[in-house]
């Protein structure tokens, strides 16, 4: 009787658990569809973005860039209310995956943050001004990573896996390499969202499917482009100190002020992974034509093909957090050298300095 | 041994006997096969189904066992979807290439150590907490597995840390997870679990709580319909019964992928031996009998060398469905054979009724038989000894935090590790001046035997190396002794020499015959399993 009774008990236990987890998933669900129903508060990017694109509900939608661009725009399907609050969703992330600007609990980005690791890395770190930069006239600009640009270019294979990759698996990736997170199911809210946003900022700008466009990726710096001097880590270091240290930090960390990134880690435990397309040592040609592009903001251009390929291999070398498909092994090693690598090269860099000052003038 | 004794029966009553048994394992395994192929594998259902049918067949007719029976795996299916992922998108036809390919080598690495002997030795290592450490880490590893299907998710297509995703795919569900398909998975677990309380009905439970789940599920998609349920389904299984045969892929362009899977190839013959060879040895201890473990290597390798050429899953012996076949009372072979006829028989005419069961309902199956891989009765065993529980808990971490490949090296490793450690420390006593040795003198446990030695002359300035113990020495053990006689600090005394000559010479003087020829400086085995 005893030992039917435990058995009663145990299969009793594991049916309430069972009601129970059922439950909190009926209870998430309204959750999530309440957030997913009420109105979104914008970043003040996002807002002047999307309201120079004249994102509002409707039957048509008639796009304003193209308007200023070309004088007439095509009359296009409109979006419903729960279209422009997907968009409006999208774009949020794409400015503040963090949720740094985020009031009111961050509703909006009910889980973006559960998939992002220690890191102060946002989408708009490499998708420059929420994934849609532009000069004053309003012209796009070449290698910015242009998220409507890159929308049409979906489904497309992949060059480095030759898969066929959907928007939504790049995001993925995205999420594992660049943001050095964890993935998000391909169904998440998340990135239906980001999809919806990249796929108005591309009917706004009026690209077509399947075409390749100058802003969507970026236009690489083979050695074979520069003087072939080969790339040098005394002379990346150098151009580092004198252009990027005074807002990537002299070791790479980032600023953080008041609890918001003014400029993101290149380096240490809150930058991009090491398995991140950003990776140097196997794509020694991206991030160098990333930074002749982009950086240092303002001054756009600045720097020569050689230059930006030195500080390239110069950010090479500086510690970042292993990618999850490093293994075990790799991660460690680069926790430790995170922890071990900063005082060593500040105590060099203080040698340096202290001998420079002694050195006669 | 004639391969085929014990496939006649004694007499009709026998044969109709194991008939029942061979539909109970029938039925029985079909939900589990098409749940193996099609949430695990990432296969279309009728690779479990045929390897139901033709990998039970085959390795009822290879393995003289009474009780054995192989057939579809639930570890070896998720190690093929597993090593898979990386390399090709699931249901594809390359993916089905590449699986066959893999299985096909995997075959060829089990017949490698059918024909390398010391290699079908190796396993005999593996001992019970590696084993039960890599079964129940899979058994956790198949319930978090299983939660996207569960939830009506689509599978994710990168295999990372499992741990992180299995708690990514947790909240998944409950955030975005399609209600109905919970609803369904659901219904079958509960229903399954309350079935499996009534003892006589205990086999039939997934069967029970499947036909409860697909029940529902049509019930939802006559009421809500299908395109709003979008509850996935098995479907198009109308072409089961005739033998699909397959090619597996070696072309050229393949070959860089075909190389990185080699491991995975290693990881599942490796898997499947560990089960197999465990679960003949837990069969030969529960039935008092003994087959020898090399037969059911030798049946596995034959059939998954074959299997891949029928659109079939890799198949290895089922201890579950081997203890079924022994507690209804059936013959092994005859009713594993049964069995599959009598599937082959169901699938041909039931196809378009399998074809509506529902994948959140095949995902509460993985879960069941994965929550039945955690035996806690099995386990407790292990704890009572601190090296088996450190053992066993290695191997069970290792699954969940390192990849299946890794977790197998980890069990391999540990395996040689125990028993090089048991042999490397032998029981050895210091009182006076004299030097007691039990177990094993040789390379691995001589450091430790020449620190209590050195230790001895330091403080007593000679000592008397007792060796009457000592079951084995190697050449390099003869080397020290030697050299320790030689350093005139020793001297070495080996009672038994006596006593063998006593017994010897006993037997001797009572058979009549002379003995004393024979040389003593090597103890003779025979002589001392006397004693």
């Amino acid at each position: 009787m005893g030992v039917l009774s435990a058995r009663f008990l145990r299969f009793a236990l594991l049916v309430c658990t069972l009601g129970g987890l059922y439950f909190l998933a009926v209870q998430k669900h309204e959750d999530r569809d309440r957030m997913r129903l009420s109105a979104v508060e914008l970043t003040p990017t996002c807002k002047a973005k999307l309201d120079a694109y004249g994102l509002s509900a409707g039957s048509t939608y008639r796009s304003p860039y193209l308007v200023r661009v070309s004088g007439m725009a095509p009359v296009m399907e409109g979006y419903s209310e729960e279209d422009v609050r997907a968009i409006q969703r999208g774009c949020n992330i794409i400015d503040d995956l963090q949720g740094f600007m985020a009031q009111g609990g961050n509703a909006e980005r009910w889980n973006a943050q559960r998939f992002v690791r220690g890191s102060h890395t946002t989408c708009t770190h490499c998708h420059q001004d929420a994934g849609d930069k532009q000069d004053a006239e309003g012209n796009r600009l070449k290698g910015s990573n242009n998220l409507g640009a890159s929308w049409v270019m979906a489904d497309m294979y992949d060059r480095f896996t030759g898969l066929i990759l959907s928007h939504e698996l790049r995001q993925m990736q995205c999420y594992i390499n660049s943001s050095n997170g964890f993935k998000p199911n391909i169904s998440d809210d998340l990135l239906r969202d980001v999809t919806a946003y990249s796929r108005f900022i591309a009917a706004a700008l009026d690209l077509k499917i399947g075409n390749r466009y100058p802003e969507q990726g970026m236009d690489e710096i083979p050695a074979a482009a520069t003087g072939r001097r080969g790339d040098d880590y005394v002379r990346g270091a150098f151009i580092y100190r004198e252009r990027c240290a005074s807002c990537h930090g002299p070791q790479g960390f980032g600023l953080v002020a008041d609890g918001r990134v003014v400029y993101p880690a290149v380096a240490g435990r809150n930058s991009f992974s090491l398995d991140s397309r950003m990776n140097f040592a196997a794509v020694n040609t991206i991030m160098p034509g990333f930074i002749c592009r982009n950086m240092p903001p303002g001054a756009e251009g600045s720097l020569d093909g050689q230059q930006c390929r030195d500080i390239a291999y110069f950010l090479s070398t500086l510690p970042r957090p292993a990618g999850d498909l490093q293994g075990p092994l790799a991660a460690v090693w680069q926790q430790l050298m995170m922890i071990v690598m900063p005082p060593l090269t500040a105590y060099a860099d203080s040698l340096q300095r202290g001998d420079l000052s002694r050195a006669p003038h | 041994m004639n391969t085929f004794s014990g496939a006649i029966p004694q007499g009709l009553a026998a044969l109709r006997g194991n008939l029942l048994v061979g539909l109970t394992l029938a039925v029985v395994t079909l939900p589990q096969a098409i749940a193996f192929s099609t949430t695990l594998a990432g296969l279309p259902p009728h690779f479990g189904i045929y390897a139901a049918i033709w990998g039970v067949l085959f390795t009822a007719l290879l393995n003289p066992s009474r009780v054995f029976s192989g057939g579809p795996n639930t570890t070896m299916s998720a190690a093929v979807g597993i090593t898979l992922l990386p390399v090709a998108p699931q249901f594809g036809s390359d993916y089905i290439g590449y699986a066959l390919t893999l299985i096909l080598l995997a075959g060829l690495v089990q017949m490698l150590f059918v024909l390398v002997r010391p290699l079908g030795r190796m396993l005999d290592l593996i001992n019970e907490p590696i084993v039960n450490g890599l079964i129940c880490g899979i058994g956790v590893f198949l319930i978090f597995k299983s939660l996207t299907s569960f939830g009506g998710l689509p599978i994710n297509t990168q295999v990372e840390w499992p741990l992180w995703i299995a708690w990514q795919s947790f909240l998944a569900v409950l955030e975005i997870g399609n209600l109905y398909a919970i609803q369904i998975g659901m219904i079958t677990l509960v229903t399954s679990l309350a079935v499996r309380q009534v003892a006589r009905l205990r086999n039939w439970a997934i069967l029970v709580g499947v036909a409860a789940g697909t029940a529902y599920s049509e019930y939802l998609s006559a009421t809500v319909g299908l395109q709003n349920t979008l509850i996935e389904q098995i479907a198009n299984l109308s072409y089961v019964g005739f033998v699909l045969p397959s090619m597996p892929l070696f072309s050229q362009e393949a070959m860089a992928d075909i190389i990185a899977i080699l491991p995975g190839a290693v990881t599942l013959a490796l898997l499947g031996l560990f089960q197999t060879v465990a679960a003949m040895r837990r069969m030969n201890r529960k039935m008092g009998s003994f087959t020898d473990s090399r037969r059911g290597i030798f049946a596995d390798a034959v059939s998954n060398c074959v299997l891949p050429f029928l659109s079939s899953l890799p198949t290895c012996a089922s201890f579950n469905r081997m203890w079924l076949i022994h507690s209804l009372g059936g013959n092994g072979r005859l009713a594993s054979a049964a069995s599959a006829v009598i599937l082959l028989v169901l699938v041909l005419f039931l196809a378009q009724w399998i074809a509506i069961i529902p994948m959140p309902a095949m995902a509460a199956v993985i879960m069941l038989l994965g929550a039945n891989m955690i035996n806690w009765e099995d386990i407790k065993p292990h704890f009572k000894d601190r090296r088996e529980s450190i053992v066993f808990l290695a191997s069970f971490l290792s699954v969940l935090f390192l990849d299946l490949f890794g977790a197998v090296i980890v069990g391999s490793v540990l395996a040689i590790a125990y028993s090089k450690w048991e042999q490397a420390h032998p029981n050895i006593s210091l009182s006076g001046n004299q030097l007691k040795i039990r177990g094993n003198l040789y390379y691995g446990s001589l450091p430790m035997i020449e620190a209590m030695y050195h230790r001895a002359i330091a403080r007593e300035g000679s000592v008397v190396i007792d060796f009457s113990e000592c079951f084995y020495i190697d050449r390099e053990g003869i080397r020290w002794l030697k050299a320790a006689k030689e350093a005139q600090q020793a001297a070495l005394t080996d009672r038994r020499r006596l006593d063998d000559r006593r017994e010897v010479e006993r037997r001797a003087a009572s058979d009549g015959k002379r003995r004393t020829g024979r040389r003593r400086d090597k103890p003779d085995r025979r002589q001392r399993s006397e004693f």
